[in-house]
């Protein structure tokens, strides 16, 4: 049985999975992570022995909320660049420091590292250039530096194909977002203990995959599309599309992603509250309206604020929001419909119902919009989710042009906890083999390993696949997955090192990862 | 922001004399290397672009049809060579094709306006190439493909090559020898303690040409100050009169003082001030710039950061933190260039002003 839990913004959401189906799922309000989860957890009103729980694994934008309320703590960004472009231009973080010591294209220390004095701010990130290559003038750092582990990021573990700008950016972002990261971990913990669930933690990351606690732990920047992430995994794995756009209407944000050849398409732009980690996301748009986004009047018609200020006037809140013209409209009608129909009043002269019916077209318009954008010109399905997705799926396929039928699934007001639980592990690795020099480099998430290879040996291509499948292998289980998981290359490339006339051994550089994927869920459970 | 087109191709790699031949794939492979690393390839600034070969008919403009049949005969039988330490492979061919191909590329891309300069980071190079033989690690004269095709096809009307590899580019001086449309000057190690012997003061061209082919030979162990010398009191002045409307630099890295095949005193923070020299000429004169890698056989402690300096100096980026690692020493005493200059003065002053 797995455990999926969603932390949002304004709920947080539970479901238990078993053999792919869903069997409970809950909904409560977020009040602090810690009673929230307790309270989720006691909703599902589970035994939680029998069957037991195999894994949890979370979504929360606990990173991403603190990131875009100025939360996050001072960084200092040690670098350690060696000769090259001037570090300058790598200023992220609030101090910038730049120490000698350089490591080379080989791997080899040709500058020792040189510090002295402690960092002034209460996070620090280290990164040295080719890190991947060998991580030893990092490991000197924080073996020296009066900076506790939970506060300081290194460069070589924030995982594999990443450039030196890259790394810098990412090292910085998980150290600064580590702390709030530590501490919902630890509120989560004590809730499961609480509750009496023992089973291993995992995270999702907002590119969909699935990653051990410990490892997120240590590269938190991961989760900063976690929501979005949960919620479209989700829609997927209750509907199996291959093509389609995924909207998931929350009480304070509107996620619009896209599945494209039946996964979530991704990129690198997770940029947000100025932090700039390289990690990939969910391509996807965070509009900031959702079903309590407060309502005000506008000169030309209701506008949205933009802000969530409470809950919607139905179910006890101050202020008018779409929630409450969707009950005017006798659209959806579980709250109290008098009371949201007083608070719409306040937003117009006309009918109730014109009224009503102008914020639910302006929310369309603006959805619809971003749902278009991220069609594509073929067109394809809408995927919705979340409380209000059910109504709104007839008027938002019409309004955008490039849509072609739409799809709400059993479970869609709780998709985020489903995906997850439908989420599995991927990771990559980055092999480095210098036989010449009989090192063999491993960069992925977490630490960096390093063995010996026979000085001089050759390798065929087959070798070379078989070295970056292995560690892809282990970097997966390392992260909790199944070593059995079908791996494939990325990229491979070997060329002879030469020295004084003779071949002395070979380079290789090779990347592989275990594909990413997720299990389709069933709503019908036993 | 300035834009630079880096040409490149995967194939580049392929080529090989011989399995330890000092002109090997490393050349480019520790570049490209530091590249990444250093996020350029991912700039915006940036863009990779893939050559194709060269076709017959651009390489015609430059070289015998025989010459040709002889060399592509040569690569098909997978073997040969057209001198002592020049060897032709099954590759050799199409990469050197594809290297011609490149500083096409890379002409069409600045002269056309896409890019607003461009590197072209290929092998193998060229400038040892005449129009009917090879020699020097060389097979095809990429620049002169380059340089008649952007002539023939462009407005392009005069064009100063800035030659810096360490060997005289014997190749090009020939090809252009008497051609006033493009001026070739080349500062080199001179011919008298290197290959390939030629390229002195006295080479001034010839019939039309003569006084477009400026040679600075300069001693052994000239260093960046020396060279610097020769920018201002040769380089600038020259090019100034010239006025061409393309500044073409062959950028040959194995003036570095650690290149295990010459013997100058170059340091990584030199290149660039040579290069950030060539680039604010081609502002004033308003003329393109294109630089392509010739040769640089320092594969560790040179290339990675002697080309990362005029990359990042052709792309404007501040280079001052650009040098080579503190293991590899400092560069030897660089003795006075006086004499040459004076020589070049001497000998080029009916065609040239160096008055200062």
């Amino acid at each position: 049985m797995i455990l999926g839990i969603d932390t949002g913004g304004t709920n947080v959401d539970a479901v238990l999975v078993e053999d792919g189906a869903v069997v409970a799922q809950a909904k409560v309000p977020n009040a602090g992570a810690r009673d929230s989860i307790e309270a989720v957890l006691s909703a599902l009103r589970r035994d939680w022995t029998d069957p037991p729980v195999e894994r949890v694994v979370v979504a929360t934008t606990v990173v991403t909320n603190a990131a875009l309320q100025d939360g996050l703590p001072g960084c200092t960004n040690v670098l350690i660049p060696g000769p090259g472009l001037s570090p300058e231009r790598l200023a992220y973080g609030e101090v910038l420091e730049v120490l000698p010591g350089c490591v080379d294209h080989r791997g080899r220390v040709t500058e020792p590292l040189a510090f002295d004095g402690t960092p002034s701010t209460p996070v620090v990130a280290v990164t040295s250039k080719f890190a991947a290559r060998n991580a030893s003038l990092e490991h000197e750092f924080r073996d020296h530096v009066e900076v506790e582990d939970a506060n300081l990021a290194l460069g070589s573990e924030s995982g594999a194909d990443l450039t030196f700008p890259e790394r810098a950016a990412t090292t910085v972002a998980n150290a600064k977002t580590k702390p709030v990261f530590a501490a919902y971990h630890d509120d989560l913990a004590a809730a499961l203990a609480a509750a009496g669930v023992d089973a291993p933690v995992y995270d999702l990351a907002g590119d969909g995959t699935m990653l051990a606690e410990h490892t997120l732990r240590r590269t938190p920047a991961h989760t900063l599309r976690s929501g979005v992430a949960a919620s479209t995994l989700g829609l997927l794995a209750l509907t199996a599309v291959e093509d389609a756009v995924c909207v998931d209407v929350g009480g304070t944000t509107t996620d619009v992603a896209r599945v494209a050849g039946g996964y979530p398409a991704t990129d690198r732009d997770a940029r947000l509250g100025g932090l700039e980690p390289a990690y990939r996301g969910v391509t996807s748009v965070s509009l900031p309206l959702g079903g309590d986004t407060r309502l005000a009047a506008g000169t030309d018609g209701p506008r949205f604020t933009n802000r969530r200020e409470g809950n919607a006037a139905a179910f006890g809140g101050e202020h008018p929001t779409l929630t409450d013209a969707l009950h005017v409209l006798e659209a959806f009608t579980d709250g109290d419909v008098a009371a949201a129909s007083e608070a719409i009043r306040l937003l117009g002269d006309g009918d109730v119902v014109d009224v009503a019916r102008a914020v639910v077209d302006r929310y369309v318009a603006t959805v619809a919009s971003a749902v278009d954008d991220l069609a594509g010109s073929d067109g394809c399905r809408l995927v919705l989710g979340g409380v209000l997705g059910a109504y709104l799926a007839d008027p938002l396929a019409d309004a955008a042009g490039r849509i072609d039928g739409w799809t709400v699934p059993p479970h869609a007001e709780v998709a985020g906890a489903v995906g997850c639980a439908a989420a599995r592990v991927s990771v990559e690795a980055a092999v480095h083999v210098d036989s010449q020099r009989g090192v063999l480099t491993v960069s992925t998430l977490g630490d960096e390993r390093e063995s010996a290879v026979e000085v001089g040996r050759t390798f065929t291509d087959e070798a070379v696949e078989a070295i970056a499948v292995k560690w892809a292998q282990r970097a997966a289980e390392a992260a909790g997955g199944d070593p059995a998981d079908r791996c494939e290359v990325v990229a491979a490339d070997r060329f002879n090192v030469v020295e004084d006339r003779q071949i002395a051994g070979q380079i290789v550089d090779v990347r592989a990862r275990v594909v990413p994927g997720y299990t389709p869920i069933t709503g019908a459970g036993p | 922001m300035t834009s630079l087109a880096l040409v490149y191709h995967e194939d580049y790699l392929l080529h090989e004399h011989t399995p330890t031949h000092p002109e090997r794939r490393e050349r480019l492979q520790y570049t490209m290397d530091q590249l990444e690393e250093e996020g350029l390839l991912d700039d915006p600034a940036v863009h990779v672009v893939e050559p194709g070969p060269a076709t017959m008919a651009q390489l015609e403009r430059v070289h015998d049809p025989d010459y040709l049949d002889r060399l592509r005969a040569l690569s098909a039988a997978g073997e040969g060579r057209l001198s002592v330490d020049t060897y032709v492979s099954e590759h050799t061919w199409e990469s050197a094709r594809l290297a011609a191909g490149g500083v096409i590329e890379a002409l069409e891309q600045v002269v056309g306006g896409d890019a607003d300069t461009a590197f072209v980071m290929a092998r193998p190079g060229g400038h040892h190439a005449f129009a009917d033989d090879a020699h020097g690690f060389c097979f095809l004269n990429n620049t002169a493909v380059g340089l008649r095709h952007a002539l023939a096809t462009t407005d392009v009307e005069r064009i100063l090559v800035w030659d810096w590899d360490a060997h005289h580019g014997d190749g090009t001086q020939a090809i252009f020898y008497d051609d006033p449309q493009v001026l070739v000057l080349s500062t080199h190690q001179s011919g008298k303690t290197l290959f390939p012997g030629t390229g002195f003061v006295d080479e001034i061209g010839e019939g039309a040409g003569e006084g477009y082919n400026v040679n600075v030979p300069l001693p052994r162990k000239t260093g960046d100050a020396a060279y610097l010398e020769v920018v201002e009191r040769v380089f600038e002045p020259v090019t100034r009169q010239y006025d061409p409307d393309l500044l073409f630099i062959e950028a040959g890295q194995d003036n570095h003082f650690t290149d295990p095949i010459t013997d100058l005193g170059v340091t990584a923070a030199g290149y660039a001030t040579l290069m950030e020299r060539a680039v604010g000429m081609a502002d004033e004169l308003d003329a393109d710039l294109v630089a392509s890698l010739a040769g640089g056989y320092a594969i560790e402690a040179g290339l990675p950061y002697t080309n990362l300096a005029v990359f990042a100096a052709l792309l404007g980026y501040d280079t001052s933190s650009i040098r080579e690692p503190t293991v590899y020493g400092q560069p030897p005493e660089s003795p006075s260039v006086d004499d040459v200059i004076a020589s070049v003065e001497r000998t080029l002053g009916d065609y040239w002003s160096f008055d200062r």
